[in-house]
């Protein structure tokens, strides 16, 4: 049951502190308004929901699929539409978003720059992938910066954590950075930093939270509630964690004065963590008029095992699968009202891993195609009967319906005289395009592909003109988050080594 | 860090120069691998010729072979640590760890230390985490009553509460609280004596808080090794407690338990010769095993495997058996691991496998397959490194060559797509076949002769660990099953390259190393050869007894030092 919040809650008799929070000034919606209720400035929010697969499946045309062992040719499956402008017809993985189609933009045919003709680091490109695919395509598609070896490791800041500086002491956190895969589920490996799609610069990842349950309890767990046990019992609460995290940050100097340089480094910011955590429990006292207590999603769905291959067992048996669909909810669900509360102006949601071994079994069959496989493998080669387009596009679209289901909660929420939708610049982006295949440098209809990218940007933040379909001429797709960027405030018209936007997102 | 592999350092190799002849036979040099390592001793001096820094009180001696203490630094409990230390500490076998926490990146071990990085996401984890393990231990009066080892007369029973503070804070702390310190816990009675009209609050109450504390603390979370100062620079004497708590770690996965504390009060462990009784100890205790079964899937990455869970099961007790035989009842050499003629299986296994029944539904059988012997024909193993739903011979060559023969493998040429299997022009190609075009290109054959042929040798058995004849569903593609381990020559099953891993002589050394980077929670580095050759050396004198090798490491007197990283640490 979700608890309405009244304005101006304060955690009485917790003797928090009241962090007056300074609000940075959003650019003018489209009607000209920035302005909430109380004639308080509204702030613009950021996000980015990110999948890690490809947007279409190797040696498979856009309009070739095989679903239940036939093969054939149809068109509209492929994520971005044929034509240009307002009118286009939908597709399959923007199924979901067809009641928001005037809510966001489709940004077509993009390219993350590449060398053709030479394979050595020292050749990428500015703003470019290193050759091997995997590792080569994070950092060039989520902060700009050119990858030089095949590490899954951003070598810049990233868009998000860029939002979040310029916003920094504004709320109680600087920024959500989300992920619902929580396992890499191949015991012979390792994510090896597959699981990162935020960075601070200098290659320092932003570990993400993964377990819903603590996402909701870290925002919502010291609201204030309206009835006056509760509030006791609150207050209790409160004090009692706090007291707990006080007699812990009151060995911050003796322990440190204790060990050798090295430890301190570490120690010291594990202490600065707990301080940071200390003064949230204390300090958050939110406001705004949608702001409400989301209905607490309890002990987040069991871990699955490693994924079951078809080559013995079942892989219809519950491994290599979290339930991420739920997983995946409830974490756009904290994002939102995150946004709502104002207790972060900034989130990212991974919903899967880069190069991902999640089994898709569950999530496919739901959605009435049963693919015998994992998400990875989906692009290369689905199963034995399943594989092409369709499937590529049918866990794309389960990917998307998180996406859209953020933003028709956005939508859903007045503020000012609009919605937080209007105050909001949200993208979605998937791991690869479906091009040319970036390690050789040669083969066609290839998921390892840095070209004909696609980016959706909803929301309509800082004079965004949703709806529409661009298909550009190979732009980088960082330039479709710098815009994005600048809708939510970003002064700057560079991100890494990438400067300049898709101007067409505004008009 | 650079990754420590064989190739980084001719000279104290044997078989360096096979090695190095390998990759210059053509094997493509990616950036950032072997090209890197070929490093100098540079960050690897330390041993610190230099004399301690004068100071007025005498100091402690640094032991005459000062320059083997490797370097280290705080660890963080890992998941499953976490988890078994709250199971030993309050009763509590939830897993609450594995509940709340991030998965670890595994490198093979859970506990690469240069990777623990604190975050929001984990001090966010931890205080959920811990809050949930003391609200579930409140409402549980018998566990309560196994923690608490007095009776409190009421809420506000001091004496009561400190006897608690006072045993719980040297249990989880593994070490005496100060006086200070329990009184800073002290304060926490107030939430059981506060006169609060809605809270149900007792002296449970202030205890769960004393628990939710313990859980977050940075002294609880890492264990933070300090020591006293040696007359050699950097080289730390380690605190009884201090050992205690290494010792316990690496052999039992868990916190110590009250023995090993009183034995550390009573100052049995700064001396090798009184330690060494402490250590024979603790390898009698049950967690050892479960210890060296968590060891041995994470080195061998079978902690977890694409099968349905019964088969699981029962793969996982077929291995534990085997490696319970080896190192803790036999106690001859840990060879027999990969040797042994018999497994045990229960008949649901056996038939699994199509093999004897074994009597009286489980026991030890004979294999009749002469081409199976010890852990390599195990389905747990066997399962480990597949792809696409098969078998993938590269990456059983990987697990071979990476994990039992401490080789490195360059990565590919960044134009080669890895994810897929090997194409052919020709559809209806059997597997080998496909694989075999991996050697008609020049620069794929120069690394995949180091592994292709290694899973070629073990392909007549199939991901979960069964003898098959062909290719699956093609009658056609007749498996040869003939391989060849590099430098060792041909063999077929994982009898034969048991016994070639063996007389290759590398897989002793790739044994110890593989033990030391568990024990370590990194790589040894170059320039730290000598610490594995003196591992190495105890562990061939005494016939390559698994058992013996622990005790001997964590008996030696160099184990009660720690060396105070020079750079930082990472």
């Amino acid at each position: 049951m979700a608890r309405r919040l009244t304005r101006r809650t304060v955690l009485r008799g917790v003797g928090g502190i009241g962090v007056a929070l300074p609000i940075l000034e959003c650019m003018l919606d489209s009607r000209g308004e920035a302005l909430a209720a109380d004639g308080g400035e509204i702030p613009c929010r950021y996000g980015l929901v990110f999948a890690g697969q490809a947007l279409g499946g190797d040696n498979w045309a856009k309009d070739a699929s095989r679903v239940a062992g036939m093969n054939f040719t149809e068109e509209g499956h492929f994520i971005a539409p044929p034509e240009a402008g307002t009118g286009w017809t939908m597709t399959t993985p923007l199924e979901p978003l067809a009641l928001l189609r005037d809510d966001f933009s489709i940004v077509s045919n993009m390219k993350i720059p590449y060398n053709a003709t030479n394979t050595d680091g020292s050749a990428v490109p500015e703003g470019g992938a290193y050759r091997d695919f995997h590792g080569g395509g994070c950092s060039p598609l989520l902060s700009g910066t050119r990858s030089t070896a095949p590490s899954f490791t951003c070598n810049g800041i990233t868009s998000d954590q860029v939002i979040a500086q310029m916003h920094a002491g504004a709320t109680p956190f600087g920024s959500l950075v989300y992920r619902a895969q929580p396992s890499w589920y191949l015991s012979g490996s390792s994510y090896s930093g597959r699981q990162y799609i935020s960075y601070t610069g200098g290659g320092e990842p932003v570990e993400a939270q993964v377990s819903p349950q603590v996402a909701y309890m870290s925002l919502f767990g010291n609201f204030q509630p309206d009835n006056e046990d509760d509030i006791a019992i609150l207050d209790f609460t409160l004090r009692s964690r706090r007291s707990v995290l006080d007699l812990i940050t009151a060995k911050r100097e003796r322990v440190l004065g204790e060990v050798g340089a090295a430890d301190r480094i570490r120690l010291e910011r594990h202490f600065d963590e707990l301080r940071d955590l200390e003064e949230r429990i204390a300090a958050i006292s939110p406001e705004g008029g949608s702001c409400e207590v989301p209905p607490d999603p309890g002990t987040d769905p069991a871990i699955g095992g490693d994924n079951a291959g078809a080559g013995s067992g079942s892989i219809e048996e519950n491994t290599g699968w979290s339930d991420e669909t739920t997983r995946a909810n409830v974490l756009a669900d904290i994002i939102h009202m995150a946004f709502a509360c104002d207790l972060t102006r900034v989130a990212t949601l991974q919903l899967t891993v880069f190069q991902s071994h999640m089994n898709v079994f569950v999530p496919s069959s739901d959605m009435g195609i049963p693919i015998k496989a994992d998400l990875h493998e989906v692009g290369h080669n689905g199963d034995v009967d399943n594989r092409g387009q369709i499937c590529v596009s049918t866990m794309l679209e389960w990917h998307i319906q998180f996406y859209a289901r953020l933003l028709q909660k956005l939508k859903d929420t007045p503020e000012g005289a609009g919605t937080l939708l209007d105050h909001s610049a949200i993208v979605f982006t998937a791991e690869a395009g479906h091009g040319r295949q970036l390690n050789d440098a040669a083969s066609e209809n290839q998921t390892h592909s840095v070209e004909q990218m696609v980016m959706l940007v909803g929301g309509r933040a800082g004079g965004l003109n949703p709806g529409q379909h661009i298909i550009t001429a190979e732009a980088h797709p960082v330039q479709a988050l710098i815009s994005a960027m600048q809708a939510a405030g970003y002064p700057g018209d560079t991100l890494g080594e990438v400067a300049g936007t898709i101007p067409e997102l505004f008009t | 860090m650079s990754c420590w592999i064989r190739p980084c350092y001719a000279g104290f190799w044997v078989y360096a120069s096979v090695s190095a002849s390998l990759l210059l036979g053509g094997c493509y040099e990616g950036p950032g691998d072997a090209g890197q390592q070929s490093g100098t001793d540079t960050d690897a001096d330390t041993a610190g010729g230099t004399a301690g820094s004068s100071g007025g009180e005498p100091m402690e001696p640094a032991p005459e072979n000062a320059e083997l203490i490797p370097e280290s630094m705080a660890r963080r409990l890992s998941v499953a640590e976490l988890d078994n230390t709250i199971r030993d500490l309050l009763g509590d076998d939830t897993e609450p760890a594995s509940q709340f926490l991030s998965e670890e990146e595994y490198t093979p071990f859970d506990n690469t230390y240069a990777l623990q990085t604190p975050s929001q996401a984990l001090v966010e984890q931890l205080e959920v985490m811990a809050r949930d393990v003391s609200e579930r231990l409140v409402a549980d009066p018998t566990r309560l009553a196994q923690l608490i080892p007095c009776e409190p007369t009421g809420a506000d029973d001091a004496a009561c509460f400190r006897t608690f503070i006072e045993d719980f804070g040297r249990r989880a702390l593994r070490r005496p609280l100060t006086a200070e310190e329990v009184e800073a816990y002290m304060t926490l009675q107030a939430y059981a004596t506060e006169d609060n009209a809605v809270v149900d609050n007792d002296f449970d109450t202030a205890v769960g808080l004393v628990v939710q504390t313990v859980l977050q603390d940075p002294e609880f979370l890492y264990r933070i090794e300090v020591g006293t100062p040696t007359d050699e620079d950097g080289i730390y004497k380690l605190d009884d407690f201090e050992i205690a708590t290494r010792l316990s770690y690496l052999l039992l996965g868990s916190t110590p338990d009250q023995q090993l504390l009183a034995d550390a009060d009573a100052g049995m462990l700064g001396d090798p010769q009184t330690r060494v009784q402490v250590i024979e100890r603790l390898l009698q205790d049950e967690r050892a095993k479960d210890q060296l079964h968590r060891y041995h899937a994470m080195w061998l990455g079978y902690r977890g495997i694409p099968h349905e869970a019964t088969l699981i099961e029962a793969f996982n007790q077929e291995t534990a058996a085997l490696i319970d035989r080896v190192i803790f009842e036999d106690q001859g050499s840990y060879m027999e691991l990969f040797t042994s003629t018999q497994t045990y299986v229960d008949d649901y296994l056996a038939q699994h496998y199509e093999m004897p029944l074994p009597p009286g539904g489980e026991g030890w059988v004979t294999y009749d397959d002469p081409n199976r012997a010890g852990i390599l024909s195990h389905g747990s193993v066997l399962a480990a490194f597949s792809k696409f739903t098969d078998t993938s011979p590269t990456q059983r060559g990987i697990l071979i060559r990476n994990r039992l023969q401490c080789l490195d493998i360059p990565q590919p040429p960044p134009d080669i797509d890895t994810d897929n299997p090997p194409a052919s022009n020709n559809p209806d190609a059997c597997k080998e076949e496909r694989y075999a075009e991996h050697t008609q290109i020049a620069s794929c054959d120069g690394c995949h002769s180091m592994m292709d042929p290694i899973g070629m040798g073990l392909e007549n058995y199939d991901m979960a660990g069964k003898f098959r004849e062909y290719d699956d569903g093609r009658p056609e593609c007749i498996i040869s099953g003939e391989g060849e381990l590099p430098g060792s020559g041909a063999f077929s099953g994982p009898r034969e390259l048991a016994d070639k891993l063996i007389a290759s002589g590398e897989l002793e050394a790739c044994v110890v190393q593989q033990y030391l980077t568990f024990a370590l929670g990194r790589q040894l580095v170059e320039g730290e050869e000598e610490i594995l050759n003196l591992v190495l050396t105890d562990f061939a004198d005494d016939g390559y007894g698994f058992a013996a090798m622990m005790t001997t490491y964590t008996g030696d007197e160099l184990f009660g030092f720690r060396k105070e990283p020079q750079t930082g640490g990472e």
